[in-house]
């Protein structure tokens, strides 16, 4: 329950909006959290209200900072927005926690011990050498020397993608609404999606627009009503266009392998942090259609030819079980049953100055979901299996650099003699 | 256990299932299994997982999530799990 008397003195709550006023919440959860989805609650927390700016979460104790902006729609007083806010908080650790089952942590590969030379947030050193810039939240320019370290994991990741004989592919950045809605996506993670739209086809909108669009902070003052309807949205992942390209019909041979690089976007709100977690960000994915043997088979077979060039350039990570971000209402019984029957491994890597790990890819099956969601039909007329490995090209140099640093003398050779902008 | 119990057992979890799919019961089989219907997909198995451990008052771990991908192998599990009681 809200705790008036555990607010901070500076933080009282009144009537009147005040565009600094930030309020700290002290909240006990309604039931206990468990240990193992204290951060997947955090994470989610974003989404529960725009005037929410941070939130911490343990078993016993929410720490919620709000931060009432005066520019959103509600009429409520504060108080009374804070009280909602402290009820929808309640929902989420309800929905999520009640009766929630315990993932089975599956550890493939532990190599956290290896190495380290670097003990900075490398954020820092690459602002100084201005090797990037922050165009906004989660939207980052990158720069000669990071564009070369990403190229050399291009480079890697396309080996692997070779050494299965992957077929290279191109898809767009924007993929249609009605392909994310046949395989559910709506569902499973509507606060990560990105929408697209652009002014409708009238005279009147789109010169009103020309005369008058301005930037109000990061914000367009165009009035909603000037956009189209929604039709499409920015790819959150690469697989799903090769999926939609194989919909209903027999996949060729009865099996695929294929690769892709793309851009890819996933909202993430206040959680949006630095190179670690991007809005748009970068990703290479070789995928594999088949029979249930073939698609498990590779994707072994690449998590074990992964491990050798980590091992080559000395990488701390370890791969372990994990789950997608579902959203709130679908997220016990999906992550649940993906740890059930290890669908998903993320590569983790060591983060030496944070002492944390960032996932840098993963190996993904999904069953014959996709197969079924879209009719991708085997010779013998069942659906098709699918899987995937993936890696975040972005996200993997900043773990690279979080462990090197910048002093080249301390790379491994193959990656230094890559690089030609230093 | 006699036959009486185990076939009120399997009626339980037939009626269960049935209920959660909101399919009829007739169609819930021993055979049935995990992606024979639309409705027994990730979300409809954990839905039978949840209920069959709120019904049964039985702890389904993350493991044996994996093997009950059927009724006749929920069936069985629920017969263990009654003979280790």
């Amino acid at each position: 329950m809200l705790n008036n008397s555990k607010q901070k003195p500076n933080n009282s709550m009144d009537s009147s909006r005040s565009a600094e006023q930030k309020i700290h919440l002290e909240i006990t959860p309604e039931i206990p959290i468990p240990t193992f989805l204290t951060s997947e609650i955090q994470s989610k927390l974003a989404y529960v209200d725009e005037w929410i700016t941070s939130a911490k979460v343990s078993s016993d104790k929410i720490l919620v900072e709000i931060t009432p902006t005066g520019t959103d729609d509600k009429t409520s007083s504060i108080p009374e927005v804070v009280k909602e806010i402290e009820e929808k908080i309640q929902q989420v650790v309800i929905s999520m926690a009640k009766g929630s089952i315990k993932p089975k942590i599956q550890l493939l590969e532990d190599y956290l011990d290896r190495a380290v030379y670097y003990h900075s947030d490398p954020m820092d050193e690459l602002f100084r050498r201005g090797e990037i810039g922050k165009e906004a939240e989660g939207i980052y320019s990158l720069g000669p020397f990071l564009s070369g370290l990403i190229n050399y994991f291009e480079i890697l990741f396309t080996d692997l993608a070779k050494s299965f004989e992957a077929i290279p592919y191109r898809f767009p950045t924007l993929i249609p609404a009605r392909y994310m809605e046949r395989v559910k996506y709506f569902q499973s993670f509507p606060h990560s999606l990105t929408f697209v739209t652009h002014l409708r086809e009238d005279l009147n909108s789109i010169d009103s627009f020309a005369q008058n669009a301005t930037c109000e902070g990061a914000e367009l003052n165009t009035p909603l009503e000037y956009f189209d309807r929604i039709q499409s949205l920015l790819s959150p992942a690469v697989c799903y266009h090769l999926y939609f390209l194989l919909a209903d019909k027999p996949l060729p041979g009865g099996k695929l392998t294929a690769t892709a690089v793309g851009n890819c976007f996933r909202y993430e709100s206040i959680n949006l942090n630095s190179l670690e977690r991007m809005w748009n960000f970068t990703m290479r994915e070789v995928i594999f259609v088949g029979a249930k043997d073939f698609v498990l088979e590779n994707r072994e077979n690449a998590r074990q030819r992964m491990e050798k060039k980590f091992e080559e350039i000395g990488m701390a990570y370890r791969v372990e079980s994990a789950n997608d971000p579902f959203f709130i209402g679908e997220f016990r019984k999906q992550a649940a049953f993906q740890s059930a029957f290890q669908l998903k491994f993320e590569i983790k890597a060591w983060l030496p100055y944070k002492n944390s790990t960032l996932a840098i890819g993963s190996y993904n099956y999904h069953q014959d979901f996709f197969g079924r969601s879209l009719n991708i039909t085997l010779p013998n007329g069942s659906p098709a299996h699918t899987g995937c490995v993936a890696f975040g090209l972005e996200r993997i140099a900043f773990a690279f650099l979080a462990q090197y640093g910048f002093d080249l003398t301390k790379w491994p050779d193959q990656i230094r003699s890559h690089l030609t902008h230093v | 256990m006699n036959n009486e119990t185990l076939t009120s057992l399997a009626d339980q979890v037939q009626k269960l299932i049935a209920e959660a799919f909101q399919v009829p019961s007739d169609l819930v089989t021993p055979e049935l299994a995990f992606g024979d219907i639309p409705q027994w997909d990730s979300l409809g198995h954990m839905e039978i997982m949840l209920r069959l451990e709120e019904q049964f008052g039985v702890k389904i771990d993350s493991d044996t999530i994996a093997e009950l991908i059927s009724v006749r192998e929920i069936c069985q599990h629920l017969q263990e799990l009654r003979y280790a009681q």
